[in-house]
């Protein structure tokens, strides 16, 4: 077991908040550091598309729980989960 | 020979019986997500929980695991802990207490003879391991005077009571009757609370109060030195204490000692840092914050590290998601290590 990235899609309201809030994201993108939404050509750890949540690249993630503690409503957390093979 | 773990709440204690027994005894609470022990563990038994996740999120999960059938209860992880959050006992005793075993030279002390009791490192102290207790002078034997009250020509007006700084005045209001048309049935002055400032004596539109401050007039030879007297004791838990090293830059008059259990050197990289403050709140040791815009709309400064207060323990540069910061220990405080194999080993901590 680890720790790892988890998003829950029925919980979110689009906000964008982790994806803003993320510093890897930030750092991979002057768009997001400065609050715009990513652009397709990014590689970031999660955006928002068609509304929700979605991970994009979790093996980025530096497991720092900024964006667990932007999100409103509990719907990207850092959780046990199993260990990628 | 079995090696079992036992899991307490976050507490977690590995045990092997046999010729001779072993156990090594991690206590969640101390433990500052650094990651020194899983660096040191020479046999990868120890996995640290992310540094970010354990002091940003809520979890379940201690701050570190340790896969009991890969440890050899050897205690390095012990040893390097600058916590004092894992702790080895071979056949009931603490390897901090062996001689051959290298431990960290670490203290913080506070020299009582010195100490003024100001509770400025009591304030400052980042996991509030440092207690003051402090007996105050009794201040009536620190003021010196006379105050007399007129009650026939005061008024009951109330104007000294409100302005008293010190509370002393006192009146007993009531509502005035056609048999006793006065708004207050007495006026008086707590002795043991005035202060002789004589603001009630200026304030008073009627002249009722006389006051006399001595200290002014004679100045303060009638004040016995024994009675100023500030009485106190400090304490540090020695458990809790990350020797960080604040107790010792706060103390206005010198009185605190610390000796940290490593020297190093801390990078931050300004231009991937993004601000997440990840590192700000994994430090166990205070040491890292972002200083406030002097005005609003000002761009803030970049992340202030304080060296003063760092233990270069690591948790910031395990914490920070961008790869930030690099953390380096240069020296590491120990008693003497007797063995290669354990020299070797410190030595791998070192970056």
């Amino acid at each position: 077991m680890t720790i790892g990235l988890v998003v829950y899609p029925e919980l979110c309201h689009g906000c964008g908040n982790c994806v803003v809030a993320c510093p890897v994201n930030s750092l991979r993108s002057p768009e997001i550091s400065g609050g715009k939404g990513p652009t397709d050509d990014v590689d970031v750890i999660m955006m928002v598309d068609d509304g929700v949540i979605q991970l994009k690249n979790s093996n980025l993630c530096g497991k720092c729980g900024t964006c667990a503690e932007s999100c409103p409503v509990y719907a990207i957390r850092l959780e046990k989960v199993e260990e990628a093979k | 020979m079995e090696t079992t773990e036992m899991i307490e709440g976050k507490d977690i204690s590995v045990e092997r019986t046999g010729a001779e027994d072993r156990k090594l005894k991690f206590k969640n609470e101390l433990c500052g997500s650094c990651g020194l022990c899983e660096k040191i563990c020479p046999v990868t038994a120890i996995e640290v929980n992310p540094t970010g996740a354990m002091v940003r999120t809520e979890q379940d999960a201690s701050k570190i695991e340790i896969d009991e059938s890969k440890c050899v209860l050897c205690g390095m992880c012990s040893s390097i802990c600058p916590y004092d959050a894992l702790d080895l006992e071979i056949e009931g005793k603490s390897i901090k207490e062996l001689e051959e075993y290298p431990k960290l030279i670490k203290s913080s002390e506070i020299d009582d003879e010195a100490c003024i009791y100001c509770k400025a490192c009591e304030t400052a102290c980042p996991p509030g391991a440092i207690t003051i207790a402090r007996e105050l002078p009794d201040r009536s034997k620190l003021v010196s005077g006379e105050i007399e009250i007129d009650k026939e020509t005061c008024v009951k007006c109330g104007i000294c009571e409100e302005m008293c700084p010190a509370d002393a005045i006192e009146l007993d209001y009531k509502f005035p009757t056609s048999d006793d048309p006065t708004i207050a049935s007495d006026i008086n002055v707590d002795k043991d609370k005035c202060v002789y400032c004589l603001v009630c004596k200026k304030a008073c539109p009627v002249d009722a109060i006389k006051a006399v401050c001595r200290i002014c007039s004679y100045g303060d030879y009638d004040i016995k030195a024994e009675d100023s007297e500030i009485i106190g004791n400090s304490d540090i838990d020695a458990e809790t204490c990350v020797n960080c090293g604040w107790c010792e830059d706060i103390c206005p008059v010198d009185a605190a000692k610390v000796t940290k259990p490593f020297e190093g050197k801390v990078t931050i990289d300004e231009e991937t840092c993004q601000g997440c403050e990840t590192c700000v709140m994994a430090c166990p040791c205070n040491a890292l914050s972002f200083p406030e815009s002097a005005e609003s709309g000002d761009v803030e400064d970049k992340l202030h590290i304080d060296e003063k207060y760092c233990i270069y323990c690591g948790a910031c540069e395990r914490a920070c998601p961008v790869n930030a910061i690099d953390v380096e220990r240069t020296k590491i405080n120990c008693t003497p290590i007797k063995s290669k194999s354990w020299e070797k080993a410190f030595e791998s901590v070192k970056d």
